[in-house]
């Protein structure tokens, strides 16, 4: 009897343990289980976008332009150049994707999450299943895209194959920061707030050509944004040119990371267990 | 004692046909009038976007780009401009199309499916046919306005950026009808879609993905079409947006144009508009009899 008290006690008593139960697996699962009722062509749509992109670019433009430079004085194809732009913006946008709109929606009108916490899942393991699930999706992705920059001879180095753990990397960066977010929002025009934060970031970030044509204090600022550090970390990979200084990049990741899931977990506490 | 009931029953159905008249007449505009009115709803969005995107994309990609592409661009005449130049009328069309793609797809789903609005119209003296051309007024008006903050965008952009004017004054305006043209080829058909569907699948995001994505990405928007490879210019020949965008070089920056050309050009926008149109007025007028 004492012990049974004791353990339950134990249990739910503060720190760690109020937040996390160690179980993210089952909100992964339900992901999964209610992925299959959804539209298979729409999910599978989201993997056309960078190939387009690729395709369009690479092979128009690459006429005008020829090689390019990256930042490590690499003199590469153009579509070479971008197609390590495009996967890391692609697992940007599908972090985002989950992490902001499908999470509102759980959030506001599904009101998936009380249900949860109302079990003895703690925020923290939703905040990672639901992450956890992003990820998945983004691998499929990255993969496919990856086979694809293969097939077209985009791939310059063994290394490219790095590429799929730094675009976990990314969206996991993406996914944490972008739940938290979303807590914040309460109508869904809000939410047209976080295009306007992408695609200034998707099109300033190195991704179509070297940050070099600006002026300092712009390449500041766009050093200073999360997505540049990601395309330079894939490019990095894919082309070959390794050095020290992509340690950074993974750092910078991490730290966003870190943040990111302590800001959701605390978030999703003041909103559901306060 | 029947005689006076009949009487006032008569004089109530003139007085309601009397009632009816106005709406009758000017329906039209009234549905044009509730469409634009429930704009405000998001208006902060609408202007954000219109000021947003050309300073966004003219900024990002045209300058950007033009620092890599330093030799001056051929177009389909073989008049040589910069790359700026070359871009900005494909940005404008491209504004158009798009502002034309958010308007005539969920809000139509909206006015069937899931508040209804189109049926309360239906349920007054407005007909089926009025409600489909106050949609298309209501919704064109957003489009006016957008490609109208562009073009004046890119006129003071040039001003400023560059050393010839991205537009030329005389014909340049000639590119905001143009946008709107541009605006129903594309819309007008996906509003008649959007009039069919009765279930959301996700079909937009498709539209969105494997229609609008390729037009914008293949049709000359960033380098001239006669780039690509026969297997993926036809993306271009048949898209609305390519066709929109030649127009807009031959008005906004005065490239030399065979009429006929122009010609062919308007005639297949009007085509995709009308047909468009017919459709929709047809599922519009079928759904509101259910």
């Amino acid at each position: 009897m004492t012990t049974t008290v004791e353990t339950s006690a134990h249990l739910r008593s503060g720190g760690v343990r109020a937040l996390y139960a160690g179980n993210p697996g089952a909100v992964v699962q339900r992901g999964l289980v209610a992925a299959r009722s959804s539209s298979w062509v729409v999910v599978l749509s989201g993997f056309f976008e960078p190939v387009f992109y690729l395709a369009s670019f690479g092979i128009g433009l690459g006429v005008l332009i020829g090689d390019v430079q990256t930042s490590t004085g690499v003199e590469v194809p153009y579509a070479a150049f971008i197609a390590p732009a495009l996967l890391a913006v692609s697992a940007m946008n599908g972090a985002i994707y989950d992490s902001t709109w499908n999470v509102f929606f759980k959030m506001n009108y599904g009101k998936l999450y009380e249900g949860m916490l109302a079990t003895s899942l703690g925020p923290l393991d939703v905040a990672l299943g639901e992450i956890v699930y992003a990820l998945l999706r983004g691998l499929v992705y990255a993969s496919g895209f990856l086979v694809i920059m293969q097939v077209w001879g985009l791939n310059l180095s063994w290394t490219a194959i790095l590429a799929l753990p730094a675009v976990l990397l990314i969206a996991f960066g993406f996914a944490s920061l972008g739940m938290a977010v979303t807590s914040y929002m309460k109508v869904f025009q809000q939410m047209d707030l976080i295009n306007f934060v992408l695609l200034p970031m998707f099109l300033f970030s190195a991704t179509f050509y070297p940050i070099t044509v600006y002026p300092e204090w712009v390449q500041a600022i766009v050093q200073a944004l999360p997505l540049w550090h990601g395309v330079e970390l894939v490019r990095g990979l894919t082309t070959g040119a390794l050095y020290p200084g992509m340690l950074w990049h993974v750092l910078y990741y991490v730290v966003m990371i870190g943040v990111g899931l302590i800001f959701t977990t605390k978030r999703l506490r003041a909103l559901f267990l306060g | 004692m029947s005689t006076a009931t009949d009487a006032s029953l008569d004089a109530l159905r003139a007085e309601a046909m009397e009632w009816g008249r106005k709406p009758r007449a000017n329906g039209t505009f009234y549905v044009a009038e509730h469409i634009v009115r429930a704009m405000r709803a998001y208006g902060w969005t609408i202007v954000v976007g219109a000021l947003g995107q050309p300073i966004l994309y003219l900024l990002g990609l045209a300058l950007g780009l033009a620092a890599l592409i330093t030799v001056p661009i051929t177009d389909a005449s073989g008049m040589s401009v910069s790359y700026v130049t070359f871009v900005a009328p494909a940005l404008l069309m491209t504004a158009a199309i798009q502002v034309a793609t958010e308007e005539f797809s969920y809000p139509v789903v909206d006015g069937f499916k899931w508040r209804r609005f189109f049926f309360g119209f239906s349920a007054s003296p407005i007909s089926p046919g009025q409600i489909t051309t106050g949609v298309l007024l209501g919704a064109s008006a957003r489009v006016l306005v957008a490609v109208a903050g562009y073009y004046l965008f890119i006129w003071l952009f040039g001003l400023v950026f560059q050393p010839a004017p991205l537009v030329t004054p005389e014909t340049g305006w000639i590119a905001i009808l143009v946008g709107v043209l541009g605006g129903w080829a594309f819309g007008a058909p996906l509003m008649a879609y959007a009039a069919s569907i009765e279930e959301d699948k996700g079909q937009f995001a498709l539209v969105q993905r494997f229609i609008f994505m390729p037009m914008f990405l293949f049709s000359g928007t960033f380098y001239p079409l006669d780039s690509l490879p026969i297997w993926l210019a036809w993306i271009g020949w048949i898209s609305p947006l390519w066709h929109a965008t030649e127009l807009g070089r031959t008005f906004l920056y005065g490239r030399p144009t065979e009429p006929f050309a122009i010609v062919v050009h308007i005639a297949y926008l009007v085509l995709l508009s009308v047909v468009g149109y017919v459709l929709a007025r047809r599922h519009f007028a079928r759904r509101l009899a259910k």
